[in-house]
């Protein structure tokens, strides 16, 4: 079986995997997450107003996109992003009914409500690297490589997609589960099986 | 005022999630928002909003007294010193 995929990422609740290699990765006090970022020495304080979602998100995409040589400075028309998960933004729309829950300490907070919709991932995502292609969310019942694929297959329906950065990114009630991977137009043959076996 | 700025500033850290930062980073004058300073946006100053209600309860409803209300650390100290009701 040809045709590999130029990187992938995958983060679970215990481990991290960028192209096969598994990343150390020092636990602390901090979330999982935060840990990760540390590890990784990602320079971008913003991910620490994200809800974990997003950050589980963010995470999978710098770290399959950090040997690419990909300017992130330089506006980038011809990247899709597109994810997916079965959650959707659950775990943060749980953390903004517990603002709201009480009326006499009803106090909704601005900054959890933002997270509350899944294609936020893709946003943050596509503006920390300034991808400017077509960009979607997807919430599946669970992992399917098939759908996945078609939904990457069809980014590259339109002919101005040179790349597509695809993410199952599912995180709910500190669960992590997560595989990211940067496929060229190249890479679609075969793709449901490469997809199905990094999953694994 | 000087109890109110530390109290502030700490409170400014934990509900903007600013990782890493001491109340010690935080100039008392410097601008909250904008390029310099603290750099919060938007979001950022919704959540202030809340954190007035919430703490101080002190209800800002008018968007253009916001813009004076935090300019600074020290400008937020004086508005609560003059107007909280807990």
């Amino acid at each position: 079986m040809d045709n590999r995929i130029t990187s992938y990422c995958r983060i679970t609740n215990d481990a991290v995997v960028v192209n096969g290699e598994k990343h150390t990765i020092p636990r602390t006090d901090s979330p999982w997450l935060s840990d990760i970022y540390h590890a990784e020495n990602l320079s971008y304080p913003k991910f620490f107003k994200m809800d974990n979602l997003a950050k589980a998100g963010f995470l999978g995409a710098e770290l399959t996109l950090k040997d690419l040589n990909i300017d992130k400075t330089e506006p980038k028309q011809n990247i899709a992003v597109i994810c997916c998960n079965r959650s959707s933004s659950l775990d943060d729309d749980t953390a903004y009914q517990h603002t709201i829950q009480s009326a006499d300490n009803y106090f909704p907070s601005p900054a959890v409500f933002v997270y509350t919709l899944a294609n936020i991932v893709t946003g943050e995502i596509s503006i920390r690297n300034k991808i400017m292609g077509e960009s979607a969310f997807y919430v599946l019942e669970h992992f399917n490589p098939q759908k996945f694929c078609s939904f990457v297959r069809g980014a590259f329906s339109d002919k101005t997609i040179d790349a597509c950065l695809c993410g199952w990114v599912e995180y709910f009630n500190g669960n992590c589960d997560v595989l990211f991977a940067y496929v060229t137009r190249n890479e679609l043959k075969n793709l449901d099986l490469h997809i199905e076996n990094l999953y694994k | 005022m000087e109890e109110l700025i530390l109290e502030l500033k700490k409170e400014i850290i934990e509900v903007l999630n600013l990782e890493g930062m001491t109340p010690d980073d935080i100039d008392n004058d410097a601008p909250m928002f904008g390029d310099e300073g603290l750099a919060l946006d938007s979001i950022d100053a919704l959540e202030l909003i809340v954190l007035l209600e919430k703490n101080y309860g002190i209800k800002l409803a008018n968007a253009a007294a916001g813009k004076e209300v935090f300019k600074s650390v020290r400008t937020m100290a004086e508005y609560v010193s003059k107007n909280r009701t807990k």
